[in-house]
């Protein structure tokens, strides 16, 4: 999806939702800030450095990590190993310690992968795999975390033990910009929001105030678009 | 007030920007179809200085459009609709979404809070039938301060000043012709103001000049507070003044300002005085893009040391079109004659029209009105004086409710009328 003219921005420590429907251009969007789509035009930059030209690995050791859109783990390796991969820019520079410490914080966030370490990634279920997902993003110790449909596919159970989870790793200092199809359960958690159709910016503001917004509610919460025509032109 | 950062402002400026001509664009045809005149979409204003490659919009756009047809949202989603006197036959229709009315709130209130109204303050409106929509904005944003308010009603001076006494009004909220025909009321009725418990006096719909804002302080013991306004669309308060009356603070996150030279079109230099054009950034349901307001008025460069960094406007009354403003209604020239036929039942031979202004140094106090001078014919003359009485009246009453603004005819002999305007 081609997105143009678009603006956004997001403040140190919060939490920004983008939503829209599928093809509005919101992947691309995430794609194109970790550098996996480098052929973009115009400018983004991150505590003041531009992002032009660098390449995944760069943006990933300037802070800003991806859990991406179905998860991607790798499933014949080891839950441990996984999130150790999420590491590598930081092994070279013999972390080590600090690195075993953040493993540490990644297992106490979610247990389960604790009890999981030696277990192929392949075997879990979804709602762990997507917490390994975000376990490995952690791992490169991000400023700014993005996270491509972390719900997709999920039990609305899990879905909001992950958005909790979000909640959380904002209130530990790191911000978040959050792309999701679930509107609903992606701006109950949100600061801002921003609402993307096809490839432009057409609201954006408080999620508080998206929340209640007529427009937001007959496109993208699953209200009625009849319910809302009844009886007038 | 806490302020957002300039550059977390002009970032703020930009992403309000697209997402309103996004909307504007998919929504409004007439927008749609004036772009790709230009050969632009929405898309290609990439910053906020792109927005001068876009059209403008005028007022007579309002009125061709009559009624819905700016609206940028379905009509299940407005939840008011405000018509204004329009500049042509058709009157102005604007609509407010639910998030609009609390812009309005927002933006309101603030400029109330800057001119000192709290939640002690009881504040009162008065304004002419023309300015009705203003007059809820300004009870709503009060509201929000948790002032006491007395909504717009329209009272004889008597009463008003019955109201303002009684009541212990603390804030006035009116124009500047009201509060000057108040004032000499006053000053003939032999009342005293230290009678009363005002002491802020908002003024809006006209500029005033310094020897009147002078005039009212000393008189009725009050600091005045201008606020500029548009009034057909979509409301007031979009510029206010602070502590220092030097200039009015836009209310930049939610209008965007250009002064341009009005004959070219193009953006003048900063500093330069010319036609003040605003963009709105969060409306809804009416969009303005590049309204031309045919104010004239100049972007102050330096920051004001009040602290709020909203850019100002000087802005003195002048107009750069053939607009006449009374009492903050906007009136054009041939909407009058048209109404006027329409009162009347014929077309006048001869008419003159102009604003009579208020002056405060007239001790009665007349309030601006409009002046409708007709050359007195066979069509109009009755041998019952009763009778032309009556046509007249009817007529006056008629233009009145259709432009709403008070209006005065006055009949002529050839020879005593000028030839300026037929």
């Amino acid at each position: 999806m081609a997105i143009k003219g678009v603006s956004l921005s997001v403040a140190q420590g919060e939490l920004v939702s983008l939503i829209g429907a599928n093809g509005s251009g919101k992947s691309t969007l995430l794609q194109a800030i970790v550098g996996l789509l480098p052929g973009w035009e115009g400018k983004m930059s991150f505590w003041d450095n531009s992002l032009k030209g660098l390449a995944p690995p760069a943006i990933v050791q300037k802070g800003i990590s991806l859990v991406p859109e179905g998860r991607l783990i790798f499933p014949p390796l080891t839950v441990l190993d996984n999130l150790k991969l999420g590491a590598y820019t930081r092994y070279r520079k013999k972390q080590h310690r600090e690195i075993a410490q953040d493993l540490e914080m990644v297992m106490t966030l979610f247990p389960i992968l604790k009890e999981r370490s030696y277990q192929a990634a392949g075997t879990l279920s979804g709602g762990e795999q997507q917490m390994l997902a975000i376990g490995r993003a952690l791992m490169a110790k991000p400023k700014l975390l993005l996270l491509d449909e972390p719900s997709m596919g999920l039990a609305p159970l899990l879905v909001d033990r992950i958005l909790q989870t979000l909640v959380q790793l904002r209130e530990n200092g790191i911000t978040i910009l959050l792309v999701e199809q679930n509107a609903q359960a992606a701006l109950k958690i949100a600061d801002r929001g921003y609402v993307l159709e096809t490839g432009r910016v057409v609201l954006q503001g408080s999620a508080q105030d998206l929340l209640a917004d007529d427009e937001v509610k007959r496109a993208y919460l699953g209200k009625d678009y009849g319910e809302f025509y009844e009886g007038r032109a | 007030m806490d302020y957002p950062e300039s550059e977390q402002r002009r970032q703020l400026q930009l992403e309000r920007l697209q997402s309103t001509l996004n909307r504007a664009f998919r929504s409004v045809p007439f927008h749609q179809n004036r772009f790709h005149e230009f050969g632009m979409d929405a898309f290609q204003v990439e910053t906020l200085s792109d927005l001068s490659k876009l059209p403008f919009m005028e007022r007579k756009d309002l009125g061709e459009h009559y009624p819905y047809g700016l609206f940028a949202v379905p009509l299940r989603d407005i939840v008011r609709i405000h018509t204004a006197p329009g500049t042509n036959l058709n009157p102005t229709v604007t609509g407010y979404t639910k998030q609009d009315l609390n812009v309005w709130r927002e933006m309101v209130s603030r400029a109330l809070s800057i001119s000192g109204v709290t939640a002690m303050d009881i504040l009162q409106i008065t304004f002419d039938p023309g300015l009705a929509n203003w007059g809820r904005d300004y009870k709503d944003g009060a509201e929000a301060l948790e002032a006491s308010v007395i909504p717009n009603t329209p009272l004889s001076l008597e009463k008003q000043l019955m109201v303002l006494r009684d009541y212990k009004t603390t804030v006035l909220v009116t124009t500047p012709s009201s509060a000057s025909q108040l004032a000499s009321y006053m000053f003939r009725s032999e009342f005293n103001p230290t009678g009363l418990n005002l002491k802020t006096l908002i003024l809006v719909g006209d500029a005033i000049e310094n020897p009147f804002r002078a005039f009212l302080e000393d008189r009725l013991h009050v600091t005045v507070w201008l606020h500029y306004g548009l009034s057909e669309v979509p409301g007031p308060a979009m510029a206010f003044e602070c502590e220092n009356h030097e200039g009015l603070h836009v209310s930049e996150d939610y209008f965007f300002p250009e002064i341009i030279n009005p004959q070219s079109g193009e953006i003048l230099a900063l500093g330069n005085s010319g036609e003040l054009v605003f963009t709105s950034l969060s409306t809804r349901a009416f969009p303005l893009i590049r309204f031309r307001t045919g104010d004239k008025a100049r972007l102050i460069a330096e920051p004001c040391s009040c602290g709020c960094p909203f850019v100002r406007i000087e802005w003195a009354g002048e107009r750069t079109d053939q607009l006449i403003t009374i009492n903050g209604v906007k009136l054009r020239q041939a909407q009058i004659l048209r109404n006027l036929e329409k009162a009347l039942g014929f077309i006048p031979d001869k008419c003159h029209i102009n604003k009579q202004q208020h002056s405060y140094l007239d001790k009665y106090g007349a309030r601006s009105y409009l002046e409708v001078s007709l050359l007195m014919n066979e069509k109009l003359f009755s041998d019952e004086i009763k009778m032309l009485q009556k046509l007249i009246n009817t007529a006056e009453e008629k233009l009145h409710e259709n432009i709403g603004v008070p209006v005065k005819i006055k009949l002529k002999e050839l020879g005593t009328f000028s030839d300026e305007i037929q």
